[in-house]
């Protein structure tokens, strides 16, 4: 059988399962977000407002956002029940699209 | 020697950073070769990570939002422009993924990763997802110095070969 889809194969912690999706959601969140900024000034400018620097905004906004997902994951124990290796794939996948689309976006944006 | 606050936070940013990426090769190392007895050290790396990491980000976030504002204009100015327009830019949101990654680094060795093939996969991954991602960064840092460096020997011409 297929390790992604065996219910016998071994299992993350809530904590542990919860954690990686916010991460990976996290990641993809902070590409869209950096893309946002450049196609679209005043939301750069929104967020300068907000601590003085949009980077330093954009920085809080990604660390709040994955300790935020975080517990609330482990707490509703929703990423428990998807299979480790799904996880898994998920947060490469999720880290190769948002570092890839970063350096094509302002490669050639 | 004269050696500015500006030149010794920078320092310490790349510092750190290599650090962490050193760690963070150390946890996959240990998760290679996981057991019961290296579980504690495997724990110990990933915190280390962690820890790097943030020192990383602070010192290179306060030198970005103080100091790098004159050398963008320097860089820009000067022959290579792309030192700023895509590697610092992809640099100083690349490294907010790996900063996250890091900080996961020590919630996922928390799992028995000797006994449990999925969490010893995942702190496989998670491991090499940091040190790849940290690695790029630190060569983007050392293209944006060469950047400000031709600028300043090449007196700011644009286009110069």
């Amino acid at each position: 059988m297929n390790s992604a889809t065996d219910p016998d194969s071994p299992k993350l912690t809530a904590a542990t399962s919860g954690f990686v999706l916010a991460a990976a959601t996290a990641a993809l969140f902070n590409t869209a977000l950096a893309w946002a900024r450049d196609a679209y000034a005043p939301l750069n400018g929104l967020m300068e407002s907000l601590t003085g620097n949009s980077w330093t905004t954009h920085c809080l906004a990604d660390l709040v956002l994955f300790a935020g997902l975080g517990f609330l994951f482990t707490k509703t124990r929703a990423a428990e029940k998807i299979v480790p290796n799904r996880l898994i794939g998920a947060l490469i996948g999720a880290a190769a699209i948002a570092g890839i689309g970063l350096a094509l976006w302002f490669a050639f944006v | 020697m004269n050696v500015s606050i500006s030149d010794a936070i920078l320092l310490a940013h790349a510092a750190f950073g290599v650090t962490g990426c050193l760690a963070a090769l150390w946890v996959f190392l240990e998760a290679l070769n996981a057991q019961p007895g290296n579980a504690g050290r495997t724990r110990a790396a990933a915190l280390v990570t962690a820890v790097s990491m943030a020192a990383a980000w602070i010192c290179g976030g306060y030198w970005y939002v103080q100091f790098y504002p004159a050398e963008k204009a320097l860089i820009l100015q000067g022959p290579w422009p792309f030192a700023h327009n895509l590697f610092m830019e992809t640099k100083e949101h690349l490294f907010l993924i790996t900063g996250i990654l890091a900080f996961l680094l020590p919630v996922v060795t928390r799992e028995k990763v000797h006994s449990n093939a999925a969490a010893r996969k995942l702190v496989l991954s998670v491991a090499a997802l940091i040190v790849i991602t940290g690695l790029a960064v630190e060569g983007a840092g050392a293209v944006i110095e060469h950047g400000a460096k031709v600028a300043l020997l090449r007196g700011g011409q644009k286009g110069d070969r």
